[in-house]
């Protein structure tokens, strides 16, 4: 037993930023995450709604994602009160056309820019230490609040494509690790 | 970026290796998994479906400290299958669970493969006189349940199917 309280050590990078902690998934995140994935007016862009046995699934799959790949999604944690306000990462199971960057905030967290702030930090992560050298956004047509989270972030929709497990999907691409840079010293 | 191992400690019988289940398994699981052989362990899968299910068992192991071991070949590291203690959300209790890839089948692979994994479970991990979920109409796995010397027990169910409970003897009492 770790002190996480993972039965088996994962070792996953931990990223902080002025407010958030992105840490590795530990096993306390499951009851917000199902909580999450049972609200559908929330999860329906990503995936949902599930059911605890299939959110307890997608739990197991994205540490074993973190396995294979070397990434996958971060628990997003508050640095104030240490609150699990949700989760960001690369993402690339099978039949995915490429690694994507997604976010979801849990019921409470949104409108205080946490998601704006966590995508970004996963993004320069990835750009940074990860090798990663372009990053795409997956989108459900009609989630207005993901595509201006993405448009904050730079990224442009670039085509609609047919997701293996969504059906239609928008996909948007971020600015590279280039044009960061440019920007950043603009 | 690649991934990283996970620490699965590693069993060795006569003609068998189960270790940590990795990325080049997963074509001979997607296989199985979307074949027919599949349907008394939740299949057929898309392909899809199926590498989130393998990967799901990579976090079975890190959640629970156990999970499936790919069975493979001692000789040259071929997955034959899966062997292991399987306890996701819904389930009762821990399960012993196996699985072979078509090619590996009729040569007792299975049975040296989940005795090993028992007294591995019964001696390592406090998993001692655990149940396996046995479709009735799994008649393979019947007969190596029955060969194992579990018991029937109960009728029960997972994920909504019905099934039969068997019930392992305890390490002192396996024949």
């Amino acid at each position: 037993m770790t002190a996480s309280g993972l039965k088996l050590p994962l070792d996953i990078p931990t990223v902080e930023t002025d407010r958030l902690i992105l840490r590795g998934p530990e096993p306390r995140d499951f009851e917000p995450l199902a909580a999450f994935f049972a609200d559908e007016g929330r999860s329906w862009g990503f995936g949902g709604p599930k059911t605890r046995n299939e959110a307890w699934r997608w739990f197991a799959s994205n540490i074993g994602h973190w396995a294979l790949h070397g990434y996958g999604f971060w628990t997003v944690e508050a640095k104030g009160d240490g609150a699990i306000i949700g989760i960001v990462g690369l993402w690339n199971p099978e039949g995915w056309p490429e690694p994507e960057l997604g976010w979801v905030m849990f019921e409470g967290s949104e409108g205080k820019g946490f998601a704006h702030e966590a995508a970004q930090a996963a993004r320069a992560y990835a750009y940074g230490h990860m090798g990663f050298t372009t990053l795409t956004s997956n989108i459900f047509p009609g989630n207005k609040r993901s595509v201006a989270l993405a448009e904050r972030l730079g990224a442009r929709y670039e085509r609609d494509y047919t997701n293996v497990t969504h059906e239609t999907e928008m996909a948007y691409r971020h600015p590279g690790p280039e044009a960061l840079a440019k920007e950043g010293a603009a | 970026m690649s991934g990283f191992p996970l620490p699965i400690p590693v069993i060795e019988t006569e003609r068998l290796v189960l270790r940590a289940p990795r990325a080049s398994d997963i074509p001979a699981h997607v296989a199985l998994m979307g074949s027919d052989r599949s349907k008394f362990i939740g299949g057929p899968q898309d392909e899809a479906t199926a590498w989130r299910g393998f990967a799901g068992s990579l976090g079975h192991w890190v959640l629970n400290g156990y999970g499936m071991w790919m069975i493979a070949d001692k000789a040259d590291d071929t997955p034959l299958g899966r062997v292991g203690f399987i306890n996701p959300f819904g389930w009762d209790e821990p399960e012993l669970g196996w699985h072979l890839y078509a090619a590996a089948e009729g040569k007792g692979i299975a049975h040296e493969a989940a005795v090993a994994a028992r007294t591995y479970g019964a001696e390592q991990l406090g998993l001692d006189g655990v149940i396996s979920y046995i479709d009735p109409a799994n008649v393979r796995s019947l007969a190596l349940a029955d060969r194992l010397g579990a018991r029937f027990e109960r009728e029960g169910e997972v994920m909504g199917h019905p099934c039969h409970v068997y019930r392992h003897p305890m390490i002192g009492e396996a024949a």
